[in-house]
């Protein structure tokens, strides 16, 4: 009989195999998927995501669970109904340093720990302009556009982004994120974002609750 | 010996094994750890300063181990450039025992220290990039310039000029990073002190052609100012910063190089991170052929390097560099609270003890986790700066500062994740004199004699 605590502590462990194994198992068992990942291995998650905080896990292993989920997923993938993709995910967001910014450490933390919570994560990479920012947007339609910038300078560039969803008539499709060392929440308020994280854990706080906003707006 | 040449560099970045820039990560993760078990390197929270020479002697050789078989990912390519053992030690002992900054009076030579030295540490003094507002970025480049202790000073950061945004890769950029050097220029001349060495003369550009924009001698810079040249992130570099290199070599302008790792992120825990930061400093004396180096090791959290385990980590890496090479190397403190705060205080004198005891010059200091508009001044470089030559000439040991350490840290450590914010510099200095406040000087002041009788 498959115990949901198993697998959310396999995955707090970061014990691939046994995460791997229990998915097959669920299956054998018909375990609704959404079921055994929303009450078995995402709460390992959550663990995994307290750990990081506290620094008993640093972010090597927060990108090892987020492996492992990815791996727990497709297991369940061919076994999914039309509508467990949306309990299973929180959210999709995309993310990219701003055009000039090579700096992407803070974004790939951010990008393990969205993973590591649950959200679908299209990583654009670094030094993204602002069209490719646009033209990806439209092709993955993500919920959340999520861009850093490391540099002042090229914090600069962020408003560009905004501006030009607004030029397109985009703005109201997504949601957008800014986050970086010099973006302050002011500062964001400022150009029109719609969250800011003052660091990853924040970051995926906010990135929940426009999700959830988004969701109410229809 | 084999020497490697910059242009050896370029070719491995072109000609190095391909690896894919995930694999490259994965490896270097579990690097760490192998080589931290393989050397027995532990963090005691007993020992922030450890008076341990075999445990400093592990650290340098699991850097060197790390650095030999990891090599660099050179990010335009997706290539590693590696280096031998001889190429590497031959680096190291290439590499300058000193280096002047400065000319005249005003000029000043930074020099090998070793762990215990008696001699004062090398201050270069900064603002590390804090934004201010256009009209005060002469006064408070000024207020670190005039510290009697500054042997070279570098400014903070504008993000408009004549309100207009700075962005990278525009125009404006090149004209900010112009503007910056004569500045900070102006803020030496009103300091009284119109030769002194700038280590890092452009906060306000990012772009290779920005900088070298701004190194004509028309604008201040001197030959002998500094350039620093950065990794983007672990052990990895980009042709953008590495264009620097072959300008800079011909140049004249001294080149640093600054390396920023986390604890808690690729590089882990305090043990792997020292073994990282170790490894830094072979990168920055082959790849970027550095003259001096730049170390601010942080924590992913909380964005600031005075907690236990990053005083360890400051201490350890330091004393291991000190005494397996004779590199030139400083560390940035990276504080939680902002200016004018007891807690600043007393962050800045554990981080300048613990530093300067393990060998480093000093770079101090980024203030308030080093984002909030206008929280930095001259003041905590002062503090800074005071306890090096303090912990210098007062002969103290490891096991002294060891203490002191432990003393200071129940002051401040639990209060750093709501630490204050402190004053902005309009606050806490005179605009019309430049100098500290009263307030200033005399918190200063009660928590330092407050040290001393603890020490």
């Amino acid at each position: 009989m498959i115990n949901f605590k198993e697998m959310e502590k396999a995955i707090a462990e970061l014990n691939k195999e046994k995460s791997m194994k229990l998915a097959k198992e669920a299956i054998k068992e018909g375990i609704d998927p959404s079921k055994a990942i929303n009450e078995g291995f995402a709460k390992g998650l959550e663990r995994v995501g307290v750990k990081f905080e506290n620094l008993e896990y640093y972010l090597p292993q927060l990108i090892i669970s987020a492996d492992i989920m990815n791996k727990v997923l497709e297991i369940f993938q061919p076994h999914f109904k039309g509508e467990d993709e949306s309990k299973i995910t929180k959210g999709t967001i995309m993310l990219g340093t701003i055009e000039g910014d090579q700096h992407d450490i803070g974004k790939n933390i951010v990008k393990a720990l969205f993973k590591a919570s649950g959200f679908k994560v299209h990583d654009l990479g670094r030094d993204v302009p602002v069209k490719e920012f646009v033209e990806r947007a439209k092709e993955l339609n993500p919920d959340i556009i999520g861009v850093s910038a490391l540099m002042s300078t090229t914090m600069a560039r962020i408003p560009d982004l905004i501006s030009e969803l607004k030029e397109m008539d985009l703005r109201k499709q997504y949601k957008v994120m800014v986050g970086g060392a010099p973006v302050l929440p002011k500062w964001a308020e400022e150009i029109g974002a719609d969250g800011y994280g003052e660091n990853a854990s924040a970051a995926v706080r906010v990135a929940e609750q426009l999700i959830d906003a988004k969701k109410e707006e229809g | 010996m084999s020497m490697i040449t910059f242009r050896t560099v370029l070719k491995r970045s072109r000609t190095g094994q391909r690896l894919k820039e995930e694999d490259f990560d994965k490896t270097l993760s579990e690097e760490l750890l192998k080589l931290t078990k393989k050397y027995e390197i532990e963090y005691n929270p007993e020992r922030i300063i450890p008076s341990d020479n075999d445990l400093a002697d592990r650290v340098f050789q699991a850097g060197l181990e790390f650095f030999l078989n990891l090599g660099v990912f050179c990010r335009d390519t997706g290539r590693i450039i590696k280096f031998t053992k001889e190429e590497t030690i031959s680096a190291l002992n290439n590499a300058p025992h000193s280096l002047t900054f400065g000319m005249g009076k005003d000029e000043r030579t930074m020099v090998y220290r070793d762990i215990e030295d008696q001699r004062d540490p090398f201050c270069a003094f900064t603002a590390v990039g804090q934004p201010v507002p256009e009209n005060l970025f002469v006064k408070v480049a000024q207020s670190y310039a005039q510290e009697p202790l500054a042997d070279t000073f570098s400014g903070p950061l504008i993000r408009t000029l004549e309100g207009e945004p700075i962005k990278s890769g525009d125009p404006s950029e090149v004209e900010a990073a112009i503007w910056n050097v004569l500045q900070l220029r102006e803020a030496s001349r009103r300091a009284g002190r119109p030769n002194i060495g700038m280590h890092d003369f452009i906060s306000n550009a990012e772009s290779t052609d920005a900088i070298i924009a701004a190194t004509n001698p028309k604008f201040g810079a001197l030959e002998n100012d500094g350039v620093l040249v950065a990794a983007t992130a672990e052990m990895k570099v980009d042709y953008e910063r590495l264009k620097k290199v072959p300008y800079l070599l011909q140049s004249g302008h001294n080149i640093g190089s600054l390396f920023g790792p986390q604890l808690g992120g690729m590089g882990g825990g305090p043990e792997s991170l020292a073994i990282l930061l170790v490894s830094y400093h072979l990168l920055g004396v082959t790849v970027f052929q550095a003259d001096w180096h730049i170390s601010f090791p942080t924590h992913i959290h909380q964005a600031c390097n005075t907690t236990s385990e990053l005083l360890w980590v400051t201490s350890v890496y330091n004393q291991a560099l000190s005494r397996n090479t004779h590199l030139l190397k400083m560390t940035c403190a990276y504080t939680a609270a902002g200016p004018c705060t007891e807690m600043v205080v007393y962050e800045l004198i554990a981080h300048s003890a613990a530093a300067t005891v393990s060998g480093a010059d000093m770079d101090p200091a980024a203030v308030a986790r080093n984002r909030l508009p206008e929280r930095c001044s001259g003041m905590e470089a002062r503090i800074a700066g005071e306890t090096g030559h303090a912990v210098s000439r007062s002969r103290m040991n490891r096991e002294e500062v060891n203490q002191l350490v432990k003393k200071l840290l129940p002051r401040y450590e639990e209060a750093i994740p709501q630490a204050p914010k402190g004053k902005k510099f309009s606050e806490c200095y005179d605009l019309d004199t430049v100098t500290p406040t009263y307030e200033y000087v005399e918190l200063y002041d009660k928590i330092k004699n407050e040290v001393i009788l603890n020490a």
